[in-house]
């Protein structure tokens, strides 16, 4: 391979980053971004070849878009979305006195209070067991000897079942003051220090993650391409949880628009999906997923449909994955503990680095990184601090540093690398293949692995987000400069022009450009009411997760479709041209009217010389701009149509109206109902509703007032559903003719839960919503992998905002395993149907955290696996028909309990509760 | 008082950037943090002060830039001239190096703009902040010899250098140097000229010796800036060459090869290829002992084995007499073929099939076995798939047939890339497959192994 044997003449210090007169800040490549674009002076005279090359724009011409914004490509989800969350809900929102210097206080205090206002029984509930047996609350008399109780029911009287927590303004007795002033001091340390720290350290970590979520680095977008030049599929997560996979045919075309062929495939993991990988190498196309705690691989066959090979559990956390331009089926995969392997399904795990600590200085981040380069036995390992080449069969200490957040590439204080890709390409006249992107929150390097710490390329970026999706794609034309995508995760997205074959340094060969992201799409909506615009706002607010683009084949003009997804999990999609540059009368002409007669040609721009001097926002209109066309128009039309009728998401939290001093006054067996009440709510992940906790207890009526009429049915009704018959009442005025409707949407619900349990089927996008009581697909049935992964998806998780999902999960973990077997056929979800086969009510079921075979694609809790990156043939070959892993899930299958005679159908198990739950923040 | 209230304002401020560095828990900067605290505080209330707008105008600038809108960008940045009044010296500082860059990209893409539009702003940026002299003077220089305009870049950096402002700190002086040395490299262009020059024409001894005089000027100002910013740690590719041709043009041999060697051996700078390049060019136009020529390559070898004159290194080793460098030979090219670069490189190939069979002659199996060991997982893979048969085929035959030979040597005769281009070479090229094939049959390493 060629080395470019005149590199830019730059300094070399090592030290610390930020070393603010490190003289490498001075120099070209490092201080002014947009000189770069000036060529290294060559060792010939430049006078005699002065470089008068014909700029970028007229060479090649400039890219334009279709459309001023990304257009919908697949309809939305039928999941909502609820907006992420943001520094306004985690900051303490005083005015600051210095407004900029920046100060983020975390506001506990006000989160706290909310959250003992909300969930009082849940703080004071342990303390309160403890001292239950000091106090009567009006059980039968109780004493013990050498204890003194006092009396509550005074107390309790009160109150009075009233719970003014919920009120600020209740009022209150003197016993209750009394009490509230003595007990206080006592139960608000207990609170605040346990609590307290617990819930700052969340937030912190709330705030952590909402400034830098490392989680999505690399995206989660990918492009398989077909048999055909034609077809392809995207992969990319979907539903709430984002625990869906899906491979979407599309079709390319050379002049339209790209089409979505058919509905997708989908694939239901336990975990949700954060980055994907794909990649052909001689003709086998595989598909690489990272999972919170898990990676696997599918491949894709000839015909398109995905095969999966093998799952890899990982205990601390899996930060990246990246598959091997070289071998085909050969990964990097990266865990929070340190550790950097190389996994092949064939050839199963190879440990080529593990160390806790960051390569050139410490740092807490236990982010780790790893991909390819050149050579394929050699790896790029990276953390925040650096980058360095390891050899896979060399000891797992030695290689060099490629890179190092240092003086020598001039970084500044506080910079730390963000992402680091391998840009190897296929044809070597373009670009050098020996060359790495390494981005970092200022700035992207190029770096070229034969001259390590030195950037050949240093491009201030200026995104206002993290940079954590990139892409290299081939160049338009020969010869032409190769587009560098680089995308942040609040969706900016920048195009750099890289040029420089491979005896030449890379460099920009024009200056860069801004993409329009999501949020530009706005205009070409119709325009809704507030509360609709809001939430189309929000929803194209939403994070950059995923970029792709793709070279149609056969192109007249050289043409890319840039495929976006974000995080409320839609894909937008654009088309960009190569258009030679016709249509800059602005710049030719420009450029000549130093020298020649342009003038009168152009008595617009003429203007523009004279008013330079006044700053007009609306001066010079972009001659090529696009507009909205009715097609686009049309098509942004119709997704927000669907988009509206997505049923809105839950609000994430309201009080609740019920009081957990009803549970205590509760006979045994109805204990039994309510524990299974709260455990269905919960599986459901709606809110909990009194009639899951059976009938109110009988209180008395309000004092009988005079009738207004003969047939007071306000009364009556009052009446009714003061004892809890509200409903009953309703129906007999309805004539009974009308099934209780909310018993019915509750049906529905329920049929569209069990009927996407199906790992591996191709229904229509929006069968989630509208076919419900379909047939399970053949493949449903028959395939033994699909049946494995039916339990391996939670439902529960799709309705639950994204924000508990990980205390439900916790808490669920401690649970007794769910009865997923009755959930594998709509009818028996029926909630009116109550003839269970009782004959099997003996069969225990396996609690599924206790059984490590049981271990599925990507559960949230991983059996304890002694080795970072354990490689369970047991747990992890799940797809294989092994006949002892199957008879597991039959066992659990077949366990169906027996159901309580309640409307609301409990999935629980009969094991008792062994943690008290914990809903909330 | 000013100074005062600045030192007032720069505590205040590096407090809180102490408690930023608190709040977002590690000790990254992340420089969007400001704008999440920015929305959390300024929700509700309307008022924006001088340092938003200013910030404001700074992103609009920055957008027009990068929607090419140059016409837009240069009538925002007139509106950024605002931030040079702001109250603290630093972010008037941070102000003016903005201006510059922005100013100097606009400039540079701007259709209207000239050079000496470029030239009147950078004379103007120039003498606005003491600190900022050099800097734009080297940009500025850089961007006249862009445009082709020499003499003016010298005369620019000629100012720079005799610039004088009180003490200058330590990477003013090395930005000094810089400076000096690229007019060292101007001079070495001038030197470079004069020389075609004086070959071209034929003059009598008076002009020729007074052309040689005004010559050997230009040489000594190049050299002695040159001479300096070599000292220094860095990569100085222009630098080094110019310099040594012109050492090498007056005859001072030691010297240039003392400049190469530090250049390429001393630890503090970076490990450049080119450093070693260059030094082996020299030695062998110097026509240094082969010994020597080896062991500069050998480092080389061992940075960058994927460099491509390790196949000129290749033949050096056949030719020499040493048994080692025989062996090292085969390594070298096995250490070629490791490159995804050089995977269709069929001049490696053709090396590499000729020599197997050598060596296979000579019978130094052990060799072969101990390059093949650390490969035998993944070249099969990497190189002798079957795929990559069918495509080597199609695309390229020679290259498909030296592969296929070196495949069948590795791997044996069942081995899919040679079965199938022998296969498919039959009916073409019956002969030569017919010899290949009765080689492999006698020499492979696999039946070798087992004899």
């Amino acid at each position: 391979m060629d080395f470019p044997d005149d590199l830019f003449p730059t300094f070399f210090l090592p030290g610390p980053p930020g070393l603010s007169d490190s003289p490498g800040s001075y120099l070209a490549p490092a201080w002014s971004d947009y000189m770069q674009l000036l060529k290294p002076p060559q060792t010939q005279d430049p006078s005699v070849n002065p470089q008068h090359e014909a700029s970028y724009v007229t060479k090649w011409g400039r890219w334009r878009s279709d459309s001023p914004g990304p257009l919908p490509f697949l309809r939305p989800g039928a999941d909502p979305w609820d907006s992420e969350l943001t520094s306004r809900d985690l900051l303490f929102r005083g005015r600051l006195r210095h407004p900029f210097g920046a100060k983020a206080t975390i506001d506990v205090i006000d989160q706290l209070n909310q959250f003992l206002r909300d969930h009082g029984d849940i703080a004071f509930g342990p303390l309160g067991k403890l001292l239950q047996e000091n106090f009567n609350l009006g059980e039968p008399k109780k004493s013990r000897k050498g204890r003194t109780v006092m009396n509550a029911e005074r107390l309790l009287q009160d109150l009075g079942g009233h719970q003014p927590k919920g009120c600020p303004w209740a009022h209150l007795s003197t016993r209750q003051r009394r009490f509230s002033l003595l007990g206080g001091t006592v139960l608000g340390e207990e609170v605040e220090g346990l609590l307290g720290g617990l819930l700052h350290e969340e937030l912190e970590g709330r705030w952590k993650e909402l400034l830098l979520d490392e989680a999505s680095t690399g995206g989660a977008l990918g492009w398989v391409p077909g048999a055909k030049p034609h077809v392809g599929q995207l992969v990319y997560p979907a539903g709430r949880a984002y625990d869906q996979l899906n491979f979407q045919k599309v079709k390319l075309s050379p002049t339209s628009e790209p089409q979505a062929l058919g509905d997708p495939t989908r694939i239901l993991l336990r975990g949700p999906v954060r980055q994907v990988v794909t990649r052909t190498v001689q003709e086998e196309a595989l598909v690489a997923v990272r999972s919170d705690h898990h990676c696997a691989v599918w491949k894709i066959s000839r015909q398109g449909h995905p095969e999966p090979l093998q799952v890899l559990g990982m205990e601390k956390g899996a930060t990246g994955i990246s598959l091997s331009p070289h071998l085909p089926g050969e990964l990097a995969v990266c865990s929070r503990s340190g550790a950097v392997c190389l996994w092949s399904p064939q050839n199963g795990l190879q440990q080529i680095h593990k160390d806790p600590e960051t390569l050139v200085f410490k740092d807490p981040s236990s982010w780790r990184w790893a991909d390819f380069t050149a050579h394929p036995r050699m790896l790029t390992v990276a953390d925040r601090t650096g980058v360095r080449l390891t050899d896979v069969r060399g000891p797992s200490d030695c290689g060099e540093l490629l890179f190092r957040v240092g003086a020598e590439a001039s970084c500044q204080r506080g910079e730390r690398i963000l992402l680091a890709q391998y840009l190897g390409t296929s044809s070597p006249l373009s670009l050098s293949p020996t060359l790495h992107l390494i981005c970092t929150q200022f700035s992207l390097y190029l770096l070229d692995e034969r001259l390590p710490l030195v950037p050949m390329m240093k491009w201030t970026h200026a995104l206002m987000s993290p940079p954590l999706l990139a892409q290299l794609l081939p160049p338009p034309r020969p010869g032409a400069p190769l587009p560098l995508l680089l995308g942040g995760l609040g969706g900016h997205l920048r195009m750099l022009h890289l040029s420089g074959g491979s005896s030449r340094s890379p460099q920009l060969a024009a200056p860069p450009q801004s993409l329009p992201s999501l949020g530009d799409s706005l205009p070409g909506f119709p325009v809704l009411e507030p509360h609709g615009q809001q939430l189309l706002q929000e929803r194209l607010k939403a994070p950059l997760t995923g970029l792709t683009a793709v070279v149609p084949p056969r192109c007249p003009s050289p043409t890319m479709l840039l495929f976006q997804l974000s995080a409320a999990g839609d894909v937008f999609y654009q088309r960009l041209w190569l258009q030679p540059d016709t249509t800059s009368t602005n710049a030719d002409s420009l450029q000549d009217s130093n020298s020649s007669t342009d003038h009168a040609d152009d008595p617009e721009l003429d203007s523009h010389d004279q008013t330079s001097a006044l700053p007009s926002l609306d001066a010079a209109p972009d001659p090529g701009a696009a507009s909205w066309n009715p097609r686009a128009v049309a098509c942004c039309r119709r997704w927000l149509k669907t988009l509206l009728q997505v049923p809105q998401a839950l609000p994430s939290w309201t009080p609740p109206t019920f009081s957990q001093r009803y549970l205590r006054w509760l006979k045994d067996e109805d204990k039994g109902k309510v524990r299974e009440g709260l455990r269905a709510a919960m599986t459901e992940g709606r809110l909990l509703q009194q009639g899951d906790l059976g009938p109110l207890p009988p209180s008395e009526p309000p004092p009988a007032h005079e009738p207004f009429g003969p047939e007071d049915k306000l009364t009556e009704r009052l009446e009714a559903s003061w004892e809890g018959k509200g409903a009953i009442w309703w129906d007999s005025q309805q004539g009974g003719s009308q099934v209780p409707r909310k018993r019915q949407s509750r049906e529905k619900r329920r049929t569209q839960l069990s009927s996407s349990f199906s790992s591996v089927r191709t229904t229509s996008d929006f069968s989630d919503v509208d076919g419900h009581h379909e047939a399970p697909s053949p493949l449903h049935r028959t395939s033994e992998a699909s049946q494995s992964l039916e339990l391996s998806q939670e439902p529960w998780a799709r309705s639950v905002p994204r924000e508990r999902r990980q205390t439900l999960r916790d808490y669920l973990a401690v649970l007794p395993p769910l009865d997923s077997g009755s959930r594998s056929t709509p009818q028996s979800q029926n909630p009116s149907s109550q003839n269970f086969p009782t004959s099997e009510q003996g069969r225990c079921s396996v609690p599924r955290s206790q059984n490590p075979r049981t271990q599925t694609l990507l559960s949230p809790h991983p059996g304890s696996s002694s080795a970072p990156c354990t490689q369970n043939p047991n747990s992890q070959s799940l797809f294989s028909p092994d006949p002892g892993f199957s008879s597991v899930f039959h066992s659990q299958n077949s366990s169906i309990q027996s159901l309580p005679s309640r409307h609301t159908p409990s999935l629980a198990g009969s094991q008792p509760l062994k943690k008290k739950p914990r809903m909330g923040f | 008082m000013d100074a005062f209230s600045e030192e007032l304002m720069r505590s205040v401020e590096e407090d809180d950037q102490e408690k930023a560095s608190v709040g977002c828990g590690p000790e990254i900067h992340l420089p969007w943090l400001s704008q999440h605290i920015q929305n959390t505080v300024s929700h509700g209330h309307k008022g924006i002060n001088f340092a938003q707008t200013t910030s404001i105008c700074l992103n609009f600038i920055q957008e027009a830039l990068l929607k090419h809108q140059w016409q837009q960008a240069s009538e925002f940045l007139q509106c950024y001239f605002q931030a040079l009044e702001d109250f603290n010296s630093q972010k008037r500082q941070v102000a003016l190096q903005n201006i510059w860059k922005l100013g100097s990209a606009i400039l540079y893409h701007h259709p209207k703009s000239s050079v000496e539009t470029f030239s009147a702003f950078a004379d103007r940026m120039k003498n606005i902040g003491v600190q900022n002299y050099l800097k734009i003077s080297l940009q500025h220089a850089l961007y006249l010899l862009h445009k082709g305009m020499v003499e003016e870049a010298y005369r620019n950096l000629n100012q720079a250098e005799s610039w004088r402002y009180g003490e200058m700190s330590a990477s003013q002086e090395k930005l000094i140097k810089l400076i000096q040395a690229y007019r060292g490299l101007l001079d070495y262009y001038t030197w470079s000229k004069k020389r075609t020059e004086l070959s071209k024409f034929d003059m009598d001894g008076f002009a020729t010796s007074a052309a040689t005089q005004d010559m050997h000027s230009y040489f000594r100002q190049a050299s002695v800036n040159l001479h300096e910013i070599i000292k220094i740690p860095g990569v100085w590719d222009p630098f080094v060459k110019s310099y040594v041709e012109m050492l090498e043009f007056y005859g001072d041999q030691d010297g240039a090869r003392q400049v190469l060697t530090d250049y390429a051996y001393d630890n503090n700078f970076p490990s450049n290829p080119n450093a070693h390049v260059y030094l082996y060019k020299f030695l062998k136009k110097e026509k240094a002992p082969e010994d020597k020529l080896i062991s500069v390559l050998k480092i080389l070898h061992q940075i960058v084995p994927s460099h491509k004159i390790m196949l000129e290194f290749h033949m050096l080793l056949r030719k020499s007499k040493k048994e080692e460098h025989h062996k090292l030979g085969l390594e070298v090219l096995f250490a070629v073929l490791d490159f995804s670069g050089c995977i269709e490189n069929i001049t490696a190939w053709r090396y590499f099939a000729k020599y197997l069979k050598q060596i296979m002659m000579e019978k130094h199996l052990d060799w072969v076995q101990e390059g093949w060991s650390s490969r035998k997982d993944w070249w099969p893979t990497f190189h002798f798939s079957y795929y990559l048969a069918k495509k080597n085929w199609k695309e390229n035959k020679i290259l498909a047939l030296e592969k296929a030979f070196t495949s069948g040597i590795l791997l044996g005769k069942g081995c899919k890339y040679f079965m199938y281009v022998s296969k498919q070479g039959h009916k073409v090229q019956e002969k030569s497959i017919k010899t290949m094939k009765k080689f492999v049959m006698k020499h492979n390493i696999l039946d070798s192994k087992e004899l």
